[in-house]
């Protein structure tokens, strides 16, 4: 299911570098002493790790300041391309995981595979959530062999139990790339050509172990249009890069945990199709894909059996199709292969099609005269701080009580506010960030926009 | 854009420090003075250089001539490319040079497109060939045969043919003077030229040399003097010359005026020598007015060389000083056959003199001495001997040149020998090394002083640039060149990110000192210790690494050790591992796999050896050198007789200390070593410098400046783990996203970024201008 915009756009690559930058910059600053370690990775061989330097007090005691700068951190984080442009959002990925010795490096704690995993369960969860019509698999590859994990499946729990099986618990040997790609290729190449392809790539190792020449894989990801993502946990390493420069997919380092968790995060909007000159006129601009959208079946009497897992179960989904009964959905039906959704998950999976726009961010000291400030945020109604200049004025006659106050204000720093491009209602960073990051939709908008 | 002079660069952006640099060029060259610039690998110093000059000779009406000397091939043919998109930017943008010609040169080896000469690959060989080729009297003789149809050939059993190729271009240059049509031409360009005129694209460089306005070539061409005189004499005084990559600038001046004898060369120079005189006694029988005319042209050698002294003046032959020039050649040798027992006479004594089993060490003074009492041979005719070789062997019309090697080397022995009191030694050496006891006598003749090289052209030359990536210490050079030089000026780098790290590690993680002093090189512990950083290495860093040793003898003996130890088990597992060897074809095998595991995502190491090929000349940019790591301090070998005598003579003539020189010479490599890494603002790289002794302030003073701006406090003491927590740390801030906008006005100008540079610098003297006269006046008020 794929929806066109006419507008198109350049491949947002760039901005995401962007993005990426800006949180390295932080973190260089904050957190670079806290993610390494020594050889040995004992943590007394590690360099201070001082978090509560970030902290800093005002000159009335108040954490105000740093607080608000780490919601700043947090809001920037969110800044993304908001441009319409067409995205896949029926996904089809493989995540391939380096469990070779070099996984147990103590670099991140208390293991980097460990660290890999709690991040992995949470991705699944999310890129579900997120991706509800999506599907995911795992491969894990070790000792110069792929093995897969799971299949191609749009349920969470299934990767999800399988997450602590032997497989990813034993380290050993170095990781073929290369295996891990052609057996995602293999799978890949049969999933309908109106979902993206990619593969997620999360490595530790610096060097691969591969059985032959890479470049041919890196043919064959091209032809089928699979896009290679990797995180790596070390360095830049130049065959990883560039593979994922050629799939045009992103290729990003880990600083530390945190940094890690936030990049491996990034792959869950899901990224703008491949618009491909040759065939974009015939088979990408107008292909329609048949979904069905089950009946919910009342709770009966005898369990019945579901086709998907063949248990016996109360209640379920009946395909409008061929009328068999799934347990759960988003799921494709087993017997007609109809792709059974239900609406909520489509439009779940909308907002990543029509983003809610980015806010600007007004310094209150330096907002245009123009513009009226409003005194309460319009999302939850908490009063906006109002600029100084504005309040110098009438605490003038005051006593040294309200001179202390404009005092304050000063030493706030400044104060910011957020105002939507669309409907110009302002809102404070909490909202902001609430907004963007759950509701997917401005309220102001909403309220605004008019009945038809 | 600098000044008044409009300079078209061929970039939308440019480096600041390329702005500085070409500001200070054009000064230099505003004042007809030298210059000596430093400026770090990588950002772009060719190109500014360039198109400074080009369009600085471009701008004034007087030409002046550019000869950019440069060290290898390769680089030759870099900076030509860079040349060419310069002009075709220069065209691009509106600025019309007609009549342009920039072109290369290089030896025949590499130009040579004769199938029947090409096919050898020695250089010297090729000469050769090429020189029976086209020898004047070879060409005469060989029309004469083929006129008069008589294959009976008389002279030489060898059959040689005309090169199709120089015959083409003779005939063709007879009737124009411009046998190349303007442009810019690489050496494939040329080539390719040559192919389709069927020119020798050799001889087409070296005729276009006088009209040409760049000339790309090696330093051979300059400073040795023996191929100087043949190319660069015509270059007039205002021609600007820049040296690139001078740091090795001295050591070129040593090997062009070293020469060294053993048995072989005097054994075949004794063959040649009969055969000579069997030549002379067979054209004295059949023509003898030849060699009657060859001696009255000797004779009045004399006159002509004083008329000509007024152009010698000018033009002088960059090595031979002027007096020797105005004399003739000495009676004694002027007939053929007197020549001939000359030589023989000289050839006996070095014999005799090889047959001692010691050391011995004279000056050119004492060798000459003892040489007259025992044969009689007067100093005079020996500084002779190199021209009289060469006049006879034209007068007598020989073929087959390269039997004459051994000779001519023996000839220019004597004559160097003979000319230089000062700056020179002749030493002789029995064995090859203190502990072999079969003798293999060698007779060096060491230049000591390479300002009597490099003297002659900056005298000749109003602005001669030297500039390298690695020249610091600058004060160093002048010293020992003996030069002058307006401009010396070193220049970091901006940068928006610190995109490489040196280290100094000096202990393993055991605390145990790493160095690799002699006496403790072979220390196991240290031994391990290096070992253990270098799995380290290879653990943490990705893709290439290259490892330098001090020698080729430290690197074997330590590998072994790490054999027998385990280390190159562990480091395998990472990475592959490949070695240089002394063999040039070994080791480009070795680099061709080396970046082919570099690129698959295999991981290599390189170990290989400070002064070697590796170190000179080759990149390691991006993935193929993430690391450079370089294990003890790259010192010569001190126990060298060559290398005291040099230093005793550095000493006592340019008043530098032993250790002095000795530690510049050893940083100026490592430093070159770890510029292998980095080439280019996008690139990053760890220089990793593995000995306790990098720690102290006289060794890292000697860096260069903008290594020296990078190496932290906390970076100059570190254990192997310390130091690998670094890597890891830095490895992955580098990895980070890296785009241009921040770059831009930082570490990148536009045209506007430099307008406003100007206008502040402007701004500031006017202001500093403004605060002294204030500071004048409230001085004067209290006063008054």
């Amino acid at each position: 299911m794929s929806t066109r915009n006419p507008q198109k756009s350049k491949p947002d690559s760039k901005e995401d570098d962007m993005l990426i930058d800006i949180v390295g910059d932080d973190n260089d600053n904050n957190k670079m002493n806290a993610g390494d370690d020594g050889a040995n990775g004992y943590s007394w061989e590690e360099e201070y790790k001082r978090s509560w330097d970030i902290l800093e007090e005002d000159e009335d005691g108040s954490l105000k300041n740093s607080i608000a700068n780490i919601q700043n951190q947090k809001r920037r984080r969110l800044i993304r391309d908001t441009e319409t442009l067409q995205r896949g959002i029926i996904r089809h990925v493989y995540i391939v995981i380096d469990v070779s010795s070099n996984m147990a490096d103590r670099d991140m704690h208390p293991t980097r595979i460990s660290v890999v995993l709690k991040a992995l369960e949470k991705f699944i969860h999310e890129f579900f959530d997120q991706n509800p019509i999506s599907q995911l698999g795992i491969i894990v590859t070790k000792d110069g062999l792929a093995d897969k994990l799971t299949n191609l499946s749009g349920n969470p729990m299934d990767h999800i139990k399988q997450l602590s099986d032997k497989k990813v618990k034993d380290l050993s040997g170095d990781p073929s790339i290369q295996n891990a790609l052609d057996m995602a290729i293999d799978s890949l190449k049969h999933t309908p050509t109106h979902g993206s392809r990619e593969v997620i790539a999360i490595f530790g190792s610096l060097t691969t172990c591969d059985p032959g020449d890479i470049s041919k894989t890196t043919e064959q990801l091209k032809k089928n249009k699979i896009r290679v993502s990797m995180v790596h946990l070390a360095a830049e390493v130049f065959i990883f890069k560039q593979l994922c420069m050629q799939t045009k997919g992103h290729f990003s380092v880990a600083l530390n945990e945190d940094h890690f968790g936030d990049i491996f995060l990034e792959s869950i909007p899901p990224p703008p199709a491949v618009v491909d000159e040759k065939i974009n006129s015939l088979q990408n601009s107008n292909m329609l894909v048949m979904m069905g959208f089950p009946k919910r079946l009342k709770d009966s009497v005898v369990p019945t059996h579901c086709v998907c897992h063949h248990n016996l179960t109360f209640n379920g989904y009946q395909c409008p199709q061929c009328k068999s009964k799934v347990c759960s959905l988003p799921n494709n039906c087993d017997v007609c292969a109809l792709a059974l959704v239900s609406s909520p998950h489509l439009a779940r999976s909308y907002h990543h099609l029509f983003p809610c726009p980015n806010f600007e961010q007004i310094d209150d000291s330096k907002a245009p005269n123009n513009l009226v400030l409003a005194e309460t945020c319009y999302g939850c109604l908490s009063p906006l701080s109002l600029p100084v200049q504005k309040e110098q004025p009438t605490k003038n006659k005051e006593t040294s009580k309200g001179s202390k106050q404009t005092h304050m204000v000063q030493v706030m720093g400044p104060t910011y506010r957020y105002k939507c491009p669309k409907c110009q209602k302002q809102f404070c960073i909490e909202c902001d960030i609430f907004i963007h990051e759950n509701l997917h939709n401005c309220p102001g908008c909403c309220a605004t926009a008019n009945p038809q | 854009m600098i000044d008044d002079l409009p300079v078209i660069f061929p970039y939308d952006y440019i480096y600041p420090e390329q702005y500085e640099y070409m500001c200070d060029l054009k000064r230099s060259l505003d004042c007809k003075g030298h210059c000596l610039l430093e400026m770090p690998s990588g950002t772009g110093k060719t190109v500014s250089l360039l198109s400074l000059i080009i369009s600085y000779q471009l701008h004034y009406p007087e030409t002046r001539k550019l000869v950019y000397c440069s060290r290898t091939v390769p680089e030759i043919d870099k900076a030509l490319m860079e040349l060419k998109r310069l002009m075709e930017y220069r065209q691009a943008h509106g600025a019309n040079d007609p009549s342009f010609i920039g072109l290369g040169l290089t030896s025949r080896k590499n130009l040579c497109l004769n199938p029947d000469v090409n096919k050898h690959r020695e250089g010297r060989i090729v000469d050769a060939k090429c020189r029976d080729r086209t020898a004047s009297w070879n060409r005469r003789n060989i029309l004469e045969q083929t006129t008069a149809a008589t294959p009976n050939n008389d002279d030489d059993g060898d059959e040689i043919e005309l090169c199709p190729f120089y015959e083409t271009l003779e005939t063709s240059s007879k009737e124009t003077s411009m046998p190349l049509p303007s442009g810019v031409y690489t050496m494939d360009d040329l080539k390719d030229f040559g192919q389709k005129m069927t020119y020798c694209p050799y001889y087409l460089a070296r005729r276009m040399i006088p009209f040409a306005n760049v000339i790309i070539y090696s330093y051979h061409y300059m400073l040795d003097p023996k191929v100087a005189d043949l190319v660069s004499k015509e270059f007039s005084k205002d021609t600007i010359v820049v040296f690139d990559e001078a740091h090795n600038i001295d050591s070129t001046c040593f090997e062009a005026l070293s020469v060294d004898l053993n048995t072989n060369v005097l054994e075949a120079s004794s063959r040649s020598i009969k055969k000579l005189s069997q030549r002379v006694e067979q054209i004295k029988q059949e023509d003898s007015q030849k060699l009657k005319d060859e001696y009255e042209k000797l004779v009045e050698g004399l006159r002509m060389t004083t008329e000509a002294r007024d152009e010698d003046l000018i033009l002088a032959n960059p090595i031979l000083p002027d007096d020797l020039l105005k004399e003739a050649v000495p009676g004694n040798i002027r007939q053929a056959q007197h020549f001939v027992q000359f030589l023989n006479r000289l050839i006996e004594y070095l014999r005799a003199r090889m047959r001692v089993r010691h050391v011995v060490a004279e000056t050119p003074t004492s060798f000459l001495h003892h040489l007259r009492e025992i044969t009689y041979i007067d100093a005079k005719p020996l500084r002779f001997s190199a021209e009289r070789l060469s006049s006879l062997v034209r007068t007598l019309e020989l073929t087959d040149l390269e039997d004459y090697w051994a000779l001519s080397r023996v000839a220019s022995f004597a004559t160097i020998c003979s000319t230089y009191e000062k700056g020179f030694m002749v030493l002789f050496e029995p064995y090859e090394n203190d502990t072999d006891k079969s003798p293999n006598p060698i007779l060096h003749l060491t230049c000591l002083d390479p300002s009597i090289v490099v003297q002659p052209v900056f005298n000749r030359f109003s602005t001669v640039v030297v500039t390298s990536g690695t020249l610091s210490p600058l004060d160093m050079y002048p010293r020992m060149l003996k030069i002058y030089p307006v401009i010396q000026k070193s220049y970091t780098m901006s940068l928006t990110r610190s995109c490489f790290l040196p280290m100094v590690i000096t202990r393993g993680s055991d605390q145990v000192a790493m160095s690799s002093k002699f006496e403790v090189r072979s220390d196991p512990a240290v031994v391990r210790n290096f070992g253990n950083l270098l799995i380290e290495c290879a653990r943490v860093v990705p893709d290439g690494v290259v490892a330098f040793f001090p020698s080729y003898l430290y690197m074997e003996s330590i590998v072994a050790m790490w054999n027998e130890m385990g280390v190159l088990r562990d480091v395998w597992k990472h990475k592959l591992i490949f070695v240089e060897t002394p063999d040039a074809a070994e080791t480009s095998v070795a680099l061709a796999n080396y970046r082919a595991a570099c690129c698959n995502g295999r991981g290599a190491v390189l170990l290989s050896v400070a002064r070697g090929k590796v170190s000179e000349g080759i990149d390691f940019d991006h993935n193929y050198g993430r690391a450079v790591v370089m294990f003890g301090i790259p010192y010569q070998y001190t126990e060298s007789r060559i290398l005291r005598a040099r230093l005793e003579y550095l000493r006592e003539e340019c008043e530098i200390r032993e250790n002095d020189f000795l530690t510049f010479d050893a940083m100026r490599h490592a430093a070159q070593c770890m510029g292998r890494v980095l080439r280019g603002k996008t690139d990053y790289g760890l220089m990793v410098l593995a000995d306790k002794r990098y720690g102290r302030a006289d060794k890292l003073s000697k860096l260069p400046k903008w290594i020296q701006n990078c190496v932290s406090e906390t970076a100059t003491n570190l254990s192997t783990d310390m130091g690998v927590s670094m890597m890891k740390r830095f490895l992955k801030s580098m990895a980070q996203p890296f785009d241009q906008i921040g770059q831009l006005g930082v570490s990148l100008w536009s045209l506007k970024d430099i307008e406003t540079h100007q206008k502040g610098k402007n701004a500031t003297a006017a202001t500093q201008k403004v605060a002294a006269n204030t500071n004048g006046s409230s001085a004067v008020v209290p006063s008054g």
